[in-house]
């Protein structure tokens, strides 16, 4: 069995390393735990060692160049194994994030290079709106499966059937990212620049976009943290009337009847949590030390418990799904999570976490924050109680959430912020339709 | 707050070659991988002149023909840490942990960043305010650098470590672009502090940060009882 060498991360806040000295050359004979090369990330340098036998058959990064981390180094396998599939998709890998990491330099923003699928509703914060500028328009495959609605000139398209090219796997270099007729030419000598691949396979790492400390805030991190562990946290409750989400949530399974699809109250937060972020990107983060992240793309977090302990496998891009989409994807992860079958990248990462303990009958709890996410929301049992509604006491069904904010980069009333809106839109839950 | 766990404080007096202490750290860093070494272990001590490149070094950085940094009794070493070119000599306290990060954190930029709180924090105790620089491994006093920092881990087994100018003669760094950042300014405890300053005291200072920053209880050791 073929052994990738890969750049690891090798601590979590790295982004990319620098390959230093290969102290194997191409064709040495290896052994499992032997010191392939070193690679530098900041002022430090680690040995990597080989993780399995055989021959080193490729070194694919030369020494001195930087790379993200998790790019293919090199391989090992034994003389006569056919590592050609190994290779080609670490040439797939390859083009797409250099285009990214450019397209960011050229919006003179300091980012991960990272794919932005772009959504009408991400145009609502202005960070998005500069990346939707800087990068081409692109739809991302999953909204747009059909080929037709791909932009391409009538040319394009006939040559691309023409050579058995699949318009979608295709960047468009034309107006409005158009693909045109040297898009498919490219394509079909190899040198496409292929960034479908990237923003369908989501990376664990959401993009963000870096905002330097103020005095006022390292002040807030370094004293919060003093007082409270290493993650001050504070909490906020509030409590939610569900009753308008919970006719929809019928409406909607009656009408999705014959499809066999069901809405769950979960998926439905995930959905209105996700559109909340998005109001409120300063909750959307994670304190690093020096600089705080602000992601621009909403990974929601969902906490599952297991039989030995608890696991939050990720939605990526929540805000950019619709309510039919969340609910197949997270039902999907949640059952693999149960059958312990998640890869590291599905469980990490998350920008915010939700926590449900309301088929516990719990009323209210507060949730752990989860480093490096700055949020994460503890919601409880929906009940039906009595309530004054206009001086008169009415019976309605009621949930209350608590959410966890780490101090050092939210404030409370940040968090409120996004809690009020968070109700509005529960409350008043037509946003689900968009 | 007991730390429970040990780390062995070896204080080299007098000066210390700087490749007979690479030696040791290679050896000590071996021991401490394949559990030889059960503690994890400080080593402190001072340094003749020498000009060291690390792996990311450009030659270029070295101001001075190698022919006169001879003459001048200055050494020249090729060494497998980061960082580029950097500077020892008398009145410099350096610090080599030789320390499982598998038993802290495995976690590269978390143990520079911890290297470098123990030097802010241990030069508190001289009314020095020091702090980071984003992106610029080291410890700064204003834009003035007062330690440098370059770490080697094999098997999360750490060697190499920093270096804190206590009464460093800052005109020695004239001979090097220091870390390879053109407009870089030295600085020292005495500079900062205006006052002759002992490298006892300031190897005293770390120490105690050391453990602390670490959640470690020093044990003062000898040279031959590891050996």
């Amino acid at each position: 069995m073929a052994t990738r060498v890969v750049m690891s991360k090798l601590s979590p806040t790295m982004e990319e390393g620098r390959v230093l000295h290969w102290l194997k050359k191409e064709g040495d004979p290896v052994e499992s735990g032997d010191v392939l090369l070193e690679v530098e990330t900041d002022k430090a340098n680690m040995e990597i060692e080989a993780m399995g036998s055989g021959i080193l058959r490729n070194i694919l990064v030369p020494e001195d160049a930087t790379v993200p981390t998790g790019t293919l180094l090199g391989v090992i396998a034994s003389e006569d194994e056919d590592i050609s599939a190994i290779l080609a998709e670490a040439e797939a890998h390859a083009a797409p994030s250099e285009e990214a990491a450019e397209s960011q330099k050229a919006a003179g923003a300091e980012a991960v290079p990272a794919p932005q699928p772009t959504s009408p509703l991400q145009t609502a914060s202005p960070a998005a709106a500069a990346q939707e500028q800087a990068e081409p328009v692109e739809e991302p495959a999953a909204q747009a499966p059909d080929a037709r609605r791909v932009k391409a000139s009538p040319l394009a398209r006939r040559m691309a059937q023409e050579r058995g090219i699949e318009l979608r796997l295709v960047g468009g270099s034309g107006p409005g990212g158009r693909i045109i007729k040297r898009d498919i030419e490219a394509a079909a000598t190899g040198g496409a620049p292929a960034f479908k691949a990237v923003s369908t396979e989501l990376g664990p790492e959401p993009p963000y976009e870096r905002v330097e400390l103020s005095q006022l805030r390292k002040a807030i991190a370094r004293n919060l943290a003093q007082s409270l562990g290493p993650v001050p946290h504070f909490f906020l409750t509030t409590e939610i009337d569900m009753g308008r989400v919970s006719e929809l949530r019928s409406e909607l399974n009656e009408s999705l009847e014959e499809t066999g699809l069901k809405i769950g109250i979960n998926e439905i937060l995930v959905k209105i949590a996700a559109q909340a972020l998005l109001e409120h990107p300063s909750v959307n983060v994670a304190f690093a030390e020096d600089h705080i992240r602000r992601f621009t793309r909403v990974d929601i977090g969902i906490a599952v418990a297991i039989d030995d302990g608890l696991i939050t496998p990720v939605l990526r891009d929540a805000a950019a799904k619709g309510l039919r989409q969340i609910s197949t994807e997270s039902r999907e992860l949640i059952a693999r999570a149960r059958a312990k079958k998640l890869a590291p990248e599905e469980y990490q990462g998350a920008t915010f976490t939700i926590s449900n303990l309301g088929m516990y009958d719990i009323d209210e709890f507060t949730a752990v924050i989860n480093p490096p996410a700055a949020t994460i929301l503890a919601v409880g049992a929906i009940r039906e109680k009595p309530v004054v509604v206009n001086g008169a006491i009415e019976i309605r069904s009621r949930m209350r959430v608590t959410l966890s904010c780490d101090h050092r980069a939210v404030d409370g009333a940040m968090g409120a912020e996004f809690l009020a809106t968070l109700r509005r839109m529960l409350e008043n839950p037509l946003h689900l339709v968009l | 707050m007991t730390a429970e766990r040990i780390c062995k404080l070896l204080r080299l007096p007098g000066l210390t070659d700087y490749g007979e202490a690479l030696v040791l750290q290679r050896r000590l860093a071996q021991a401490r991988a394949s559990g030889q070494l059960t503690d994890d272990l400080l080593i402190l001590l001072e340094h003749p002149r020498v000009i060291t490149l690390g792996r990311g070094a450009r030659t270029a950085n070295v101001r001075t023909p190698t022919e006169l940094l001879a003459s001048l009794g200055v050494q020249l070493h090729e060494v497998e840490r980061g960082g580029d070119v950097t500077y020892h000599g008398p009145g410099q306290l350096v610090g080599y942990p030789i320390i499982d990060l598998g038993r802290h954190k495995k976690d590269l930029h978390w143990y520079l960043r911890r290297l470098e709180e123990v030097l802010v924090e241990a030069l508190k105790s001289f009314r020095i305010t020091s702090g980071r620089v984003p992106g610029y491994t080291g410890v700064w006093v204003e834009d003035r650098k007062i330690a440098s920092i370059g770490v080697h881990v094999s098997r999360w087994v750490t060697s190499h470590g920093f270096a804190l100018n206590v009464s460093t003669d800052l005109a020695d760094f004239d001979l090097i672009i220091p870390c390879g950042i053109e407009a870089v300014k030295m600085t020292s405890v005495q500079r900062e502090t205006g006052r002759t300053q002992s490298i006892v005291e300031a190897a005293e200072a770390v120490a105690r940060s050391f453990a602390e920053v670490f959640d470690l209880a020093l044990e003062p050791a000898e040279l031959a009882s590891i050996r």
